[in-house]
């Protein structure tokens, strides 16, 4: 690492690392209450268990991409970070927030409304502390003595999820409008916002990886999300087929969402071309291979997963079914778990000094964990499929297809019981690293002569 | 092959030209949306039904237009597919209306937030929804190749669909969508099978005929009692 500031970004991925574990606790409440087993349901009934483990993923990803922000942009600006202090300040805040939150969830206290469940008030408090990052983050690049492509692009993803957010806040006594809204937050940060955010930190990892020159990089970093914008805005129509919105939706949002595969395809293929154009051999290869795994699980979760009930004749049917579940899994894991873990694969040795990218644990980490997601996405498709035909093509009732199906639960514990391990190994492999430490500072743990270019 | 700077270019144009169709667009939805979901008729009980749908997070377990949650079922529909009365007893006490079964969170509610709960998703119930759900294509193919249940002709009383029998049952050639999944038979031919004492002890309290009964216990007076078991053993002749 080149600055000590940089050292806040340590804390920033530990406390992500440490909601993700309770994520997936909440995740086998809710596989096993699928297959009948909902011993805690008094305690912990399935929308608290289901709210829980979504707003824990979302929260530990704005964790790593805030950590992922403050280890970039004073590399990326060459300036120490504008506050330290004020870094740790609205850590501390937002994980405050956050349990508070979720711990309400516990008692019946929420929004009620799918992935914004946080009660009104915390909302506003999310939002200064937000603006407290951002405030933050563009000092550090003001101060800057250089302005890149990939920190704009970064900054821009970050300050336009900041704005997004705010939509989804507006009160409607329509649910048709409550929920028109509800998208701009959801789908406008996933498909859209955060692909700049995912952009700019993979953009910097191949800069840093493959050392491939920087113009090159940037150049194709802005004509994929330029095909991101082109598809992802107008492709939040595909959510507002069937909701009481206006028909054109069908077929505005069936053409434009239908485009926005392009924009992962293109991530990938970029990713990979780089790898092999660069000549680079960096030691850090793991790092490498989540960079390179991200880009092809987003393509194949997002993308293909994504198409595949992206047409309004299918949606028609797989409409809020585990189809959806399906998708979502593999999209979020791909597109944005993974990217975190790549930059914390990357950074974790620079920040501490210690270099543990050779060892077994970690390549056992990538593979384990995505052969793991891998079948979770199978059991869920197979479950989802089924549930498509029997109850929304034949006309069974509800309970009776989800007793069908039970099968396909006991197949996702398994496969999320691998998962876990793959995670678990790339946790014990993050704390063995050890804390950050100004030892580190300077240290050119990456020996190459592309260093000195970039 | 473009330049960085062009590259640029197409990034903000794209953005600008597509942010300013998404608006137009948002715009035009805000003018049409009232007609199309019959806007007029959100009256306070509907709105007081969505607070509650919303600080309960049903949505947690249940989808809305199909958006929500695969734990439980969808429920756009659940007026028209159920009815009040069924739906009035299902709301007081859920687990008593599916024994040994997928569980509900209890509520507790009063009388009149059920009314709310229901006049909020018969609302729901009634918003174009350009289609949702589709009516399941193959059903009509699978009912063709099954044998044509008896049906009977006469008037089925009242007291069957307040009493909410034809949630799960069919009588009459109509309901019992909810029974199906648990196995509830059609009572036309119910007499072929029970005598008037059996029918009775049955429906008073099922679970002591059968502990492990997916019928609930419907609470019933004597009378009412006497009504359906009169009705119903009345079909053979
Ligand atoms: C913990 C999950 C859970 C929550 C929370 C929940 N439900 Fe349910 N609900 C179910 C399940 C499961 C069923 C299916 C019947 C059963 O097994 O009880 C159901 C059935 C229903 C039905 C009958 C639907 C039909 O077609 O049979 C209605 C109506 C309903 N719920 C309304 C609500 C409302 C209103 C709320 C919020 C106040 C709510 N539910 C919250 C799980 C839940
Ligand atoms: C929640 C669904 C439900 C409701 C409501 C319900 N039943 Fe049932 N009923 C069932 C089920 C399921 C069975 C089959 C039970 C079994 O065999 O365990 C059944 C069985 C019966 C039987 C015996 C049928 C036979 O062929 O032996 C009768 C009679 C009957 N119900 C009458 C009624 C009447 C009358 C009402 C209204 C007062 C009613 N049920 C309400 C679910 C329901
Ligand atoms: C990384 C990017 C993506 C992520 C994280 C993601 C995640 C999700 C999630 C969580 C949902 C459920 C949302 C809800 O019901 O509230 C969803 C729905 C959906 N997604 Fe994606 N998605 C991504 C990209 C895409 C792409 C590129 C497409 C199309 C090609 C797509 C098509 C859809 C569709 C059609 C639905 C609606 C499903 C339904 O009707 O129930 N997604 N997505
Ligand atoms: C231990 C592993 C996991 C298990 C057992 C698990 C299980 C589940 C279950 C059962 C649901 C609810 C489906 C329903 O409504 O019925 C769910 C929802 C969801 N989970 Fe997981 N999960 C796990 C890990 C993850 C991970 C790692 C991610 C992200 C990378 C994730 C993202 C999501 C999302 C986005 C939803 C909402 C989907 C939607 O609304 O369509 N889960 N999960
Ligand atoms: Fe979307």
């Amino acid at each position: 690492m080149k600055f000590a500031s940089q050292k806040v970004a340590y804390w920033f991925f530990a406390s992500a690392m440490l909601l993700f574990v309770l994520q997936l606790v909440y995740g086998f409440i809710m596989g096993f209450a699928h297959v009948g087993l909902d011993v805690l349901h008094q305690w912990i009934p399935f929308n608290t268990a289901r709210a829980v483990h979504t707003n824990l993923l979302v929260f530990w990803l704005l964790l790593g991409f805030m950590g992922a922000a403050y280890f970039i942009i004073p590399e990326e600006a060459d300036q120490e970070l504008w506050s330290p202090k004020l870094a740790y300040i609205q850590l501390i805040a937002f994980l405050a927030v956050g349990v508070t939150a979720l711990a309400g969830y516990h008692f019946n206290v929420w929004e009620g409304r799918k992935f914004l469940e946080i009660p009104r008030p915390l909302d506003y408090l999310v939002v200064i502390d937000v603006l407290a990052f951002l405030l933050n983050i563009g000092m550090t690049m003001l101060k800057g003595k250089r302005h890149t492509t990939t920190s704009m692009v970064l900054y821009m993803g970050l300050l336009f999820a900041g704005l997004l957010y705010l939509p989804g806040m507006i009160y409607f006594d329509n649910q048709t409008m409550d929920s028109f809204y509800r998208w701009w937050v959801v789908h406008l940060w996933v498909e859209g916002v955060w692909e700049l955010i995912m952009g700019g930190i993979l953009c910097y990892l191949l800069i840093k990886l493959t050392g491939v020159d920087r113009e090159v990089v940037e150049k194709w970093l802005y004509i994929i999300v330029g095909l991101t914008f082109l598809s992802g805005i107008l492709g939040t129509g595909h959510h507002y087929y069937y909701i009481g919105a206006p028909r054109y939706w069908l077929i505005v949002g069936g053409i434009f969402s239908a485009l926005e595969p392009l924009a992962f395809l293109g991530m990938a293929i970029y990713a990979l071309a780089m790898a092999k154009k660069g000549g680079r051999k960096h030691p850090n290869k793991i790092a490498l291979t989540w960079s390179l795994g991200c880009s092809i699980m987003a393509c194949v979760g997002a993308g293909f997963l994504g198409i595949a009930h992206t047409i309004p004749q299918v949606n028609m049917y797989t409409h809020g079914t585990l189809v959806t579940a399906m998708h979502g899994h593999l999209a979020f894991w791909g597109a944005y778990a993974m990217i975190v873990l790549a930059i914390m694969a990357y950074a974790m040795p620079l920040l501490t000094g210690r270099k543990l990218w050779d060892s077994p644990v970690a390549t056992w980490a990538f593979w384990t964990s995505n052969i793991g997601m891998s079948f979770m996405t199978g059991a869920f498709a197979v479950a989802g499929i089924t549930q498509v035909n029997l109850e929304r093509r034949m006309g069974f009732d509800f309970l009776a297809v989800q007793h069908e199906i039970e099968m396909h639960f006991i197949g996702l514990l398994l496969a999320a019981s691998l998962f876990t391990i793959g995670i678990l190994l790339f946790i014990w492999n993050f704390i063995r690293h050890g804390l950050p430490t100004d030892e580190a500072l300077g240290a050119d743990i990456e020996s190459s002569p592309a260093e000195a270019r970039s | 092959m473009l330049s960085k700077s062009q590259a640029k270019i197409f990034f903000l144009g794209g953005t600008g030209v597509f942010t300013a169709a998404f608006l137009a667009l948002t715009f035009d939805t805000h003018r049409k949306v009232p007609a199309q979901t019959r806007q007029a008729n959100i009256t306070p009980a509907v709105d007081r039904g969505k607070h509650i749908w919303e600080d309960n997070n049903c949505m947690g377990c249940h989808t809305l237009f199909g958006e929500g949650a695969y734990y439980a079922p969808e429920l756009t529909k659940a007026v028209e597919r159920r009815g009040k009365p069924w739906l009035k007893m299902f709301l007081k006490d859920p687990e008593a209306m599916f024994p040994n079964d997928r569980k509900m969170v209890n509520y507790h509610f009063n009388d009149a937030q059920i009314e709310d709960v229901i006049a909020f998703l018969e609302w729901c119930g009634n918003v174009d929804l350009n289609g949702f759900p589709a009516k399941p294509p193959l059903a009509e193919k699978m009912k063709a190749t099954s044998a044509a249940p008896v049906v009977t002709t006469k008037p089925v009383p009242a007291i069957f669909d307040m009493m909410a029998c034809r949630g799960c049952h069919s009588l009459g050639g109509q309901g019992g969508m909810a029974g199906a999944a648990l196995g509830a038979p059609p009572l036309d031919d119910v007499y072929k099978r029970k005598n008037k004492a059996e029918l009775a002890a049955w429906i008073s309290d099922p679970a002591k005929v059968k502990p492990d009964t997916k019928m609930p216990k419907i609470p019933l007076t004597p009378a009412q009692l006497e009504e359906i078991v009169t009705f119903l053993s009345s079909l053979g002749n």
